[in-house]
């Protein structure tokens, strides 16, 4: 174990997993709280269309296909925003509702990212660098660099500078939208950067998750930590925490282990978190309220 | 005989084949959308594997109906337990579907990495589906070939859906609509809907084997979704979903085979695509519709505020109604030929009584 811990790329690997984990898992508790889980589930699987967009693009200029995070994580950014604003408008223009709003942008971002990405990994001749794209299906950690690691730490300490910078303002708009606008609060840019803090939290996981099961190391943590406490500070802590340790533990047994994609390893130790976390929290927990009850 | 007969191409079967699962798809689809259960589909479509390659690791078989009935009961479990941890009010709703969804996703995949690499259980089946492959698998009882496995399994699933459909309809409106008074009446809406449920699961499970997790969901939410926007009656919906859900397999299919990949991703592109299109031209409420209403609502509005200022003071004020010049013009232009208004030897401006009756009727319909 210490020896493997003393390699290079899986120390990497696992240095990288904590952080996405940790950055994922505190942005996830706004999408949490604001009810907007499937959001992000749709938000994961439509960055495919942009990566794979991203990828695409890069080989075209430059006549090499590079899958550098630099590379993908903008299209990724905004393939999210797009199907979120589309879902908005949809919602807004007609009577169809929020749910199958998103199950149809699951279709045309995921479903034209899927037809993309098979094209291009067909296409002769071969696209140099493509092996390893559809990697973000599933996700795979041990395929990080240093430098990919250096864009996650840069992204997130970003987003957790912003988070702390208008902090009492996104609190509001998170609990009660209502109340922050009848205080004045610019809700429209506040509503913007919390749908960033969510693609942003999202794109940086799907590097260890993948698109299909990112909703799980988005809002999973989340959900753990809220059983723990009411604060909303210590929760989002928490949330990190959990994520952190959990991405960085699955991305180690991923490793250690012979074809164990990372992404459903990760997710399978978040929900043993949560299901502990059920049912053993102190006050919220069903076995407390068992207990209690049988007082 | 006639079965022998059954030598259509392989493109033929294909086409079939995703014909008939689109239909499935889109008819379940329809009534979880009215349901507003849509991301529904999106849950069971990942739920049903870990009981699919379950199953297959103990009787490694691929058409052995034990297959399908292991995901189905999977893909109930999955319900089962979203709604218990949503009775708790532990979790919020929402993200206890995809939390459940993507843990029981994951085991599925972690039992596919450690024992079935080599089956045809591999991830990008997942995902993708053997469209393109399921013709070759065929029924064969004795010596009797019933065509493709695929396609058997799901013209049955096709017929359990119709049936129950058929049988339910009232029972599954009422309850999604009103489940007290469905309750009133004594028909059971928690039933119906459990059984409903089930029966959606096991469309789900047939579906899986042949088109992939991705193309399940497109099939059952943009096909209902765009049906909706051209109609408010839930047969028609049935109706114009299962036509957009075949119509989309077609495109898909053909546009994958000049690009030479498989056609679940093309075939879901086209679901959402041809949403699109119908969100933007369907004839009322279509964004092209609501747009052009909206439009002739306007100037409606502005050609009665010209004429009522033309009835009080002869003309029409500048810079008042915040209308541009040019536009006041037209307003005048049309109202004269519309006999509305005349215009005078002077220039002026003057109310016809043709003009003041429209008015009058504006108004009192107002009051």
């Amino acid at each position: 174990m210490s020896e493997l811990l003393s390699d290079y790329t899986v120390r990497i690997v696992v240095m990288g997993s904590a952080m996405i984990g940790g950055v994922s898992g505190a942005l996830g508790c706004f999408a949490y709280l604001r009810r907007q889980s499937l959001i992000g589930d749709v938000v994961a699987h439509s960055s495919l269309l942009g990566i794979v967009m991203a990828f695409w693009l890069s080989y075209v200029i430059t006549g090499n296909g590079n899958k550098s995070l630099i590379v993908l994580i903008p299209g990724a950014i905004l393939a999210g925003l797009a199907s979120l604003l589309l879902t908005r408008a949809i919602t807004s223009q007609t009577k169809i509702k929020e749910d199958a709003g998103l199950g149809v942008m699951l279709a045309i971002f995921f479903g034209t990212g899927m037809m993309l990405l098979r094209w291009l990994q067909r296409k002769q001749p071969p696209i140099p660098g493509r092996s390893g794209l559809d990697d973000y299906i599933f996700g795979m950690a041990a395929a990080m660099t240093s430098n990919d690691l250096w864009m996650i730490g840069t992204l997130g300490t970003l987003s957790v500078i912003v988070v702390i910078l208008i902090w009492p303002r996104l609190k509001v708009m998170t609990f009660d939208p209502q109340y922050a606008a009848g205080l004045g609060l610019p809700v429209g840019s506040l509503e913007l950067v919390l749908l960033c803090l969510m693609v942003v939290g999202i794109v940086i996981g799907i590097q260890i998750a993948g698109v299909v099961l990112m909703i799980s190391l988005l809002v999973a943590p989340a959900a753990a930590a809220r059983q723990w406490t009411h604060h909303f500070g210590r929760m989002i802590i928490l949330a990190s925490v959990i994520g952190g340790v959990c991405a960085a533990g699955g991305s180690l047994i991923s490793a250690v282990g012979s074809n164990l994609p990372t992404g459903p390893v990760i997710v399978v130790l978040i929900t043993i978190a949560v299901v502990a976390s059920l049912l053993f929290a102190p006050g919220r927990g069903i076995v407390f309220r068992r207990l209690r009850s049988a007082s | 005989m006639l079965l022998d007969d059954w030598s259509l191409t392989l493109a033929g079967w294909t086409l079939l084949i995703a014909t008939v699962t689109s239909v499935a798809c889109a008819l379940c689809g329809s009534i979880l959308f009215i349901g507003r259960k849509s991301m529904v589909s999106e849950g069971l479509s990942h739920a049903v594997l870990p009981g699919l390659v379950i199953a297959f690791a103990y009787t490694r078989d691929y058409s052995s109906p034990s297959l399908i009935m292991a995901a189905a009961f999977s893909g109930l479990l999955m319900v089962w337990l979203t709604q218990l941890i949503e009775r708790s009010g532990l979790v919020d709703n929402d993200a206890g579907l995809g939390i459940v969804f993507a843990a029981m996703f994951s085991v599925g995949i972690l039992i596919v990495n450690a024992k079935l690499k080599s089956t045809h259980f591999h991830a990008d089946c997942i995902i993708d589906g053997n469209l393109a492959l399921a013709p070759l698998e065929r029924l064969v009882v004795g010596n009797r070939d019933f065509g493709p496995e695929a396609f058997v399994v799901m013209v049955i699933v096709l017929a359990i859906v119709a049936i129950f459909l058929g049988l339910a309809y009232k029972e599954l409106k009422l309850g999604i609509f009103d489940p007290v008074l469905a309750q009133q009446f004594g028909l059971r809406p928690t039933l119906v809907q459990f059984v409903w449920l089930g029966i959606v699961s096991i469309t789900t499970v047939a579906a899986f084997e042949v088109a992939g997790s991705i193309l399940i969901v497109a099939l059952m939410i943009a096909p209902p979704a765009a049906a909706y926007l051209l109609t408010d009656r839930l047969s028609r919906l049935l109706f114009f979903a299962s036509i957009i859900a075949i119509a989309s397999s077609f495109l898909g299919y053909y546009l994958a085979r000049a690009i030479d990949i498989s056609p679940t991703g093309p075939i879901s592109s086209m679901a959402g695509l041809l949403f699109l299109l119908t969100l933007c031209f369907a004839p009322r409420k279509g964004l092209l519709a609501a747009w052009t209403q909206q439009r002739s609502d306007r100037s409606q509005t502005n050609r009665l505020l010209v004429l009522h200022s033309i009835e009080r003071n002869g003309r029409v004020p500048k810079d008042q109604f915040n209308i541009a010049d040019n536009r006041i013009e037209r307003y005048i232009t049309q109202l004269c030929d519309s006999g509305l208004i005349r215009r005078e030897a002077s220039q002026q401006l003057k109310i016809t009584d043709a003009g003041r009756s429209a008015l009058r009727e504006v108004f009192d319909r107002q009051a």
